[in-house]
């Protein structure tokens, strides 16, 4: 299974990986208003309606 | 309020527009509407304010609004004149509310009242972003917060308040540098120290399993690469998740005590520091998936209380706005009414101040010009209103009523009565009695013993085998970690406090669920509590030929616009749209308010101001009416109408709180300084056995005192200032949401809601959160039995002794969850 | 210059070019399934089953599901967030990479040149267009979230996000190959190595292709559908990161019962359970996004089709920890259930999901309302959901049927059945297997003619970005 040696060193970087990007989801407040979001996207009107 | 369910979401335009209900605040319509074209079809509307409104929602192109809210709008003011804010251009009264972000541009946050849906959020979003110079707005959801950012070269201020207020909402500037943020950043330490441990828990797991499975059957290179993997992601969670417990450590150790936190921080470290040297040492077992799991499993403990206590926040930080921030100043009285606006913390003695209609009073003083009244309920919880003439002695935080005053500034600040109230509420805050958490004993003696066992048992297996001295150790510190015993009570009082929370009913301090558990006494203020603390038409006596229903109409019409609390009494109990459509109208202060409906002049007003009009003698039937009400009679020429008795009501829910907690064997305590034959006539209705009235705010302290000196744990149940410190000595302390921000602040217990119904809920399921901590007490300390002697002869593995000590933990974390009983999901918002 | 607008052009382009290649992959599912029961079907050997199976699988699962994905993707992130898609020419580069990469696996395929790893089994010139394309899509995606206007990134970004991310490192890892000639080349991997890396990948495809990706299109499309904001919007955040945490080591249960050592298959096994967790969080939040508002399932087949293929998602994700087991993956393994189960998360997830995006997405692109008939939607739906439980009811008693056949052992030790006495008995199933095709290949024909119908004669159409500032924008007009 040296493949693992591979893989796994693969998995901890990856790990880190998703650590930064929650980070950073964090700290520019993507969690702070977890209710608006979800109506926004309703509001935002695409009907091809003149 | 809440107006509709999700159900008829969308449909809610199709429905106004069907039924004869206003378009835009959907109140059943009037004889007279108003027309106004949304989306090409021309809808009625309820009045002018609602028109107005609805037309420039239209003419901005947001339309849309209406397909998409799921709640009606508030209702337009009547009178469209929205106030110009000017005074908010002032830079003092920006300081402090508005940030400049670079040369240009400046952002405030700002509160909005009067949000009845999501749509109302996009609604306002999108009409100040079509306002010149406005560079951003964002609505925060679950606050009904504004961010606003603009260029102060472009707009004003006062133009994007008047955007807003334009809409029917109601905007406030809001300091968002204060606890709110502080609590903000806390928890996003806190969300990221949890995702750490938890993505840091699921990682190390994916290597701990494989070497559990193979069972030695894995090559000895990928097991040490496992765990040197293992080891580089418990990294961060050692130090940077686990961080809070080890400074919760070393503060009680720092301080001779030993906390919970003092074993968890042993076993953290222990077990860390065995598996960092048996990884470098490619010997000896790993436990970095305990160590992980049990900080995720104790960080998210703690973020429950911690979302709890940031909604506590919010909801204290919404209701403290009612202190004025802005004063008039009339810098030249006597001489001119030259006014200005100024912070109303640069007041000084001496100085003249304008007090508006409805506006709080700025500082303790006394009124030089004009006649009004005044309503002191901050200070004394009396919510009749006073009539202040020139001479009268007014304080800071009582609101205005119906006419203009001017006054002389006597104290500001520190010497006003309310700074006053506020001393003696932290004195008795100070000789509260100490309920020390019951995890916190029981962890104490716990850990004490632990050490002692683990110092044993170590000692023991150095001489009969020295090899086996680390593993027994650490079986030993990993399977009693105190974790179920450190989670049986926080995770039960989370479990509590959000379950709590979702009724409307906040818990602000740790042991207000234990203490309101184990109350045997309840002591009531009258006013505010078990009254709504407001004015209300309590009876209406019909002494013409017209229906009840008509009479109470055409009294709101008249008192339509009033801001006397009688008549905004009269205008809530009369029909929500107007039915009558007055002229002529014409308020007389002290007296009452002259109008003509349908061609009659009438009037309502004090009984001899009516009997003017009337010309005839005062009706028989006011003799019937009782002295501690007020009466406002109703008449045109040469006819009685009706007779209205207004006063402060007893809450409808409040005997059926009365009952059940009596029925609980709860011994239940009325107090108020209101006089007291009125104090006995309430007990005696509602079944309360003990009372007292007259009671000044250090009377009731000493009541409260007495009771607590014979054995009675105490809970108060109040809602303004006066009887702070009465909540302060009581061993728990419960405020209802009509109180003023320092009781709020102050209590353990906050009711949300506007009702005292609650109170039970808060009741009963604090004493089902003691007896699930009970239970999971029980269990801890059973699993210990077991578990320790076990462990100590050595029969534990270390695998088996992260086994349980998760699920250990787990049955009591599920235990708790059963507090969270759902309550109905309502997707509307208050 | 076409600043204020939409780039609906691409979402066009791969909306429509989806439903060709539905038609096309699952075409050729239809003749594999005909040739299982008529092996004379085999005429030449660049249309033998072996050279087919591959073809039907890219084209199903790249070419339609990929041009599905391109398209809402696209879609959604420029209607979350505000703006026009970054770099138009990139993205055109994408529509157009992509059906080169389309038309080349549909060449190349049946003429045999593989490298036989199932699910990419293209070869590595191939593998290097896919390359550019794939790290175009994710500079186009990443870009447009990048110069959002809103300050939040909707959770539908999320799923999309991971799945360009993932795919590309899966793809990367997989596709090391030492090329020969220019249709051959050599896995970079050995024996048993190769397989983990091969399943590895193999299940994150299934897991981020076949799952993020298409939970992305759930989380915009469902709300929007059913006009109400999702179930949870924390719920959904939480299942966002909750699946990142978790997919990454369920692969070895493709390999129970194989040269993998037993700790790696038990392995697998384990986190295939613990993945149920939150793939049905993420059902249960979609699903109750309609709770009170159930009265719209029964008239609008959009939403039919989307709430339908969320139980096909949860169906799926519960009967796969389940095979994932060990003890159940001794009777299941090489049999027909295998077929069974991939073809409810395919048809029923995947498949569904895919198309009621289309029906929502398409004739807002082309300017309409809505679709042309929507009789025929209906129509369309009953046809495919009658298809796939006919297919799958057939294969999971087919599938258990074989393996019950295949450990039948003799009083003596020996097998009662031999291997084509299970063949023969499995005839029936494929019959009404290929019926069930027949059904879910005729509701697309269905399909393709409403979409012409609602399309034909539409001039392109590119919604106006909601201007937030009109004042600075009649500046710079």
């Amino acid at each position: 299974m040296e493949i693992l040696y591979l893989l796994i060193p693969l998995s901890v970087v990856l790990v880190f990986v998703i650590g930064a990007a929650f980070w950073w989801a964090l700290h520019s407040g993507q969690f702070d208003d977890l209710d608006g979001p979800a109506h926004r996207v309703l509001m935002d009107d695409d009907s091809a309606a003149p | 309020m809440t107006v509709a369910i999700y159900g008829e979401f969308g449909h809610l335009a199709g429905q106004a527009a069907n039924t004869a209900a206003c378009f835009h605040c959907g109140l059943p319509l009037g004889v007279q509407t108003w027309k106004v074209v949304v989306d090409g079809a021309a809808r009625n509307t309820c009045c002018l304010g609602c028109q107005a409104v609805a037309g420039l929602i239209a003419g901005q192109g947001l339309g849309s609004y209406y397909r998409n809210r799921s709640a009606f709008a508030p209702t337009a003011a009547g009178d469209i004149v929205t106030p110009a804010f000017l005074e908010f251009d002032l830079p003092e009264v920006q300081a402090g509310y508005v940030y400049a972000v670079d040369v240009e541009q400046v952002e405030a946050a700002l509160l909005i009242e009067g949000v009845t849906c999501a749509a109302c959020l996009w609604l306002i979003e999108q009409r100040l972003l079509r306002v010149e110079g406005i560079r951003a707005a964002t609505m925060h959801y679950g606050a009904n917060r504004l961010r606003v950012r603009w260029h102060t070269s472009r707009v004003k201020l006062s133009a994007i308040l008047a955007a807003i207020a334009a809409l029917g909402y109601h905007a406030q500037l809001y300091d968002s540098g204060r606890s709110e943020s502080m609590l903000a950043r806390e928890r996003r330490t806190l969300l990221w120290r949890l995702f750490v441990a938890a993505f840091g828990m699921m990682q190390v797991m994916m290597y701990a399993f494989p070497v559990y499975i193979a069972e030695g059957g894995m090559p000895a290179g990928i097991e040490r690469m496992m765990q040197w993997a293992g080891l580089v992601l418990t990294l961060p969670v050692m130090f940077w998740s686990a961080v809070p417990f080890y400074r919760g450590a070393w503060r009680g150790l720092k301080a001779r005590a030993l906390n919970r936190d003092v074993p968890v921080s042993i076993g953290l470290l222990t077990a860390f520091a065995a598996s960092v040297l048996a990884t470098a040492n490619g010997a000896g077992a790993v436990y970095y998936d305990s160590v992980c799991m049990f900080v995720f499993l104790l960080l998210g403990t703690r973020f429950l209380e911690l979302n709890a206590r940031t909604y506590a926040a919010r909801e204290q930080d919404r209701l403290a706005r009612l202190v004025p921030a802005i004063a008039t100043r009339l810098p030249q009285y006597p001489d001119t009414n030259f006014r200005e606006e100024i912070p109303a913390a640069t007041l000084r003695r001496g100085e003249f101040a304008e007090i508006k209609p409805g506006a709080p009073v700025p500082g303790d003083g006394v009124v030089v010009d004009g006649v009004s009244s005044v309503n002191e309920a901050l200070l004394t919880g009396e919510s009749m209103p006073l009539v202040k003439r020139t001479g009268d002695s007014v304080i800071a935080g009582s609101v205005n009523g119906s006419g203009a005053l001017i006054m002389r500034i006597e104290r500001t600040g520190e010497q006003t009565v309310a700074a006053a109230i506020v001393r003696l509420m932290d004195r008795a805050l100070e000789a509260k009695p100490h309920l020390a958490s019951l995890a916190d004993r029981a962890a104490a003696h716990f850990v004490f013993a632990l050490l002692l066992v683990v110092a044993v048992s170590a000692a023991a297996w150095w001489f009969i085998d020295k090899e086996r001295v680390l593993p027994v150790i650490i079986s030993l510190l990993v399977v009693t970690c105190p974790c179920a015993l450190s989670l049986a009570t926080p995770a039960a009082l989370a479990a509590a406090t959000g379950s709590l929370s979702r009724r409307g009913i906040l818990i602000t301090r740790g042991h207000a669920l234990e203490a309101l558990a184990k109350s045997t006494h309840f002591v009531f203020d009258k006013t505010g509590t078990i009254t709504s603390g407001r004015m209300s038409l309590i009876g209406v006596l019909v002494v013409g030929g017209r229906s009840k229903e008509a009479v109470i109409a055409m009294a709101a019409a008249l008192e339509g616009a009033s801001e006397h609390p009688v008549g905004r009494a009269l205008v809530a109990a009369g029909p929500a749209c107007a039915r009558y459509q007055p002229g002529e109208l014409r308020y007389v202060a002290g007296q009452g308010v002259e109008g003509v409906i349908d061609g009659k002049r009438m009037r309502a007003g004090s009984p001899g101001f009516v009997a003017d009009l009337t010309g005839l003698p005062l009706p028989i039937e006011l003799s019937f009416v009782s002295d501690d009400v007020t009466t406002v009679a109703l008449g045109s020429e040469g006819e009685w109408l009706a007779l209205f008795t207004l006063g402060d009501a007893v809450r409808p829910d409040a005997k059926q709180v009365v009952e059940a907690l009596s029925a609980q064997g709860a011994e239940l305590h009325l107090l108020s300084g209101d006089r007291t034959p009125c104090v006995k006539r309430v007990a005696a209705r509602l079944g309360i056995p003990f009372y007292a009235g007259d009671a000044a705010p250090a009377d009731k302290l000493d009541y409260v005192r007495k009771l607590q000196a014979q054995g009675a744990i105490v809970a108060a149940v109040g809602d303004g200032v006066n009887d702070a410190p009465l909540l302060a000595q009581a061993q728990v302390s419960v405020a209802m949401a009509s109180g003023t921000e320092l009781a709020r602040l102050n209590a353990d217990v906050t009711l949300l809601t506007d009702h005292i119904e609650p109170l039970l809920a808060a009741v009963s399921i604090s004493r089902r959160t003691l007896r699930i901590i009970h239970q999971n007490f029980f269990w801890a300390i059973a699993y210990n039995v077991i578990a320790v002697p076990l462990a100590v002869m050595g029969l534990v593995t270390p695998l088996v002794a992260a086994i349980g000590m998760s699920a250990s933990s787990l049955l009591v974390i599920g235990n708790a969850l059963r507090l969270c009983d759902k309550p109905q999901r309502t997707a509307s918002r208050e | 210059m076409q600043d204020n607008t939409y780039n609906y052009k691409v979402v066009r382009q791969f909306s429509i070019m989806a439903v060709v290649w539905g038609i096309v992959g699952m075409l050729v599912g239809l003749i594999l399934a005909a040739q299982l029961i008529w092996p004379e079907l085999n005429l030449t050997p660049w249309l033998s089953y072996g050279r087919l199976r591959p073809l039907h699988t890219n084209a199903v699962i790249f070419a339609f599901g990929g041009c599905a994905l391109f398209a809402s993707s696209y879609y959604v992130a420029q209607r979350t967030c505000h703006v026009r898609l970054f770099c138009g020419s990139l993205a055109a580069f994408t529509f157009w990479g992509w059906q080169v990469v389309i038309m080349a696996a549909a060449i190349t395929l049946p003429l045999g040149y593989t490298s036989a790893k199932e699910y990419a089994e293209l070869e590595w010139p191939i593998d290097i267009l896919i390359t550019l394309v794939w790290v175009s899509y994710a500079v186009v995606f990443f870009g447009t979230l990048a110069k959002r206007k809103t300050p939040h990134i909707y959770v539908a970004n999320w799923f999309f996000g991971a799945f360009i991310l993932t795919v590309a490192v899966l793809h990367l890892v997989n596709s090391a190959e030492v090329p020969v000639t220019f249709w051959k080349s050599y896995s970079a991997y050995a024996g048993v190595q190769d397989a983990m890396i091969q399943w590895w990948y193999g299940h994150n495809a299934v897991g981020f292709f076949l799952t993020a990706g298409f939970l992305g299109m759930m989380y915009y499309f469902i709300p929007k559908q059913a006009e109400r904001p999702v179930y949870s919007y924390r719920l959904s955040v939480v299942h966002f990161w909750a699946l990142i945490f978790t997919y990454m080591w369920a692969g070895p249960h493709h390999l129970h019962y194989t040269a993998l050592p037993d700790w790696a298959q038990s392995l697998g096994m384990v986190f295939s359970l613990i993945l149920l967790a939150p793939s049905w969080g993420g059902m249960i939040n979609g699903i109750m996004t309609l709770s009170g508002a159930w009265h719209k399932l029964r008239t609008d087949p959009i939403l039919k089709f989307l709430v339908v293929s969320l139980s096909f998602y949860g169906m799926s994700t519960f009967e796969g920890p389940m095979m994932a087991i060990k003890t159940v993956n001794a009777l299941s393994h090489y049999t027909d259930w295998t077929v069974g189960h991939v073809h409810s998360g395919a048809l029923g997830w995947v498949g569904l999901v895919s198309i009621g995006t289309l029906y929502y997405m398409i004739p807002r692109v082309f300017g309409r309302n809505e679709m042309h008939s929507i009789k025929a939607i209906t129509l369309h739906f009953w046809v495919a959901t009658i298809g796939i439980v006919l297919y799958i009811a057939a294969m999971w008693i087919a599938g258990v049927m074989q393996g019950l056949m295949w450990r039948a052992v003799n009083d003596d030790g020996t097998l009662t059945y031999t291997f084509v006495e299970s063949v023969k008995a499995t005839y029936p199933y494929y019959m009404i297997r290929l019926l069930g095709g027949v059904l879910y290949f005729s509701g697309m024909l269905i399909m393709a003619w409403n979409i012409w119908k609602t399309v034909v004669g539409q001039r392109p159409f590119d919604a106006l970005i909601p201007a937030l500032h009109p004042a600075n924008t009649l500046a710079h007009a």
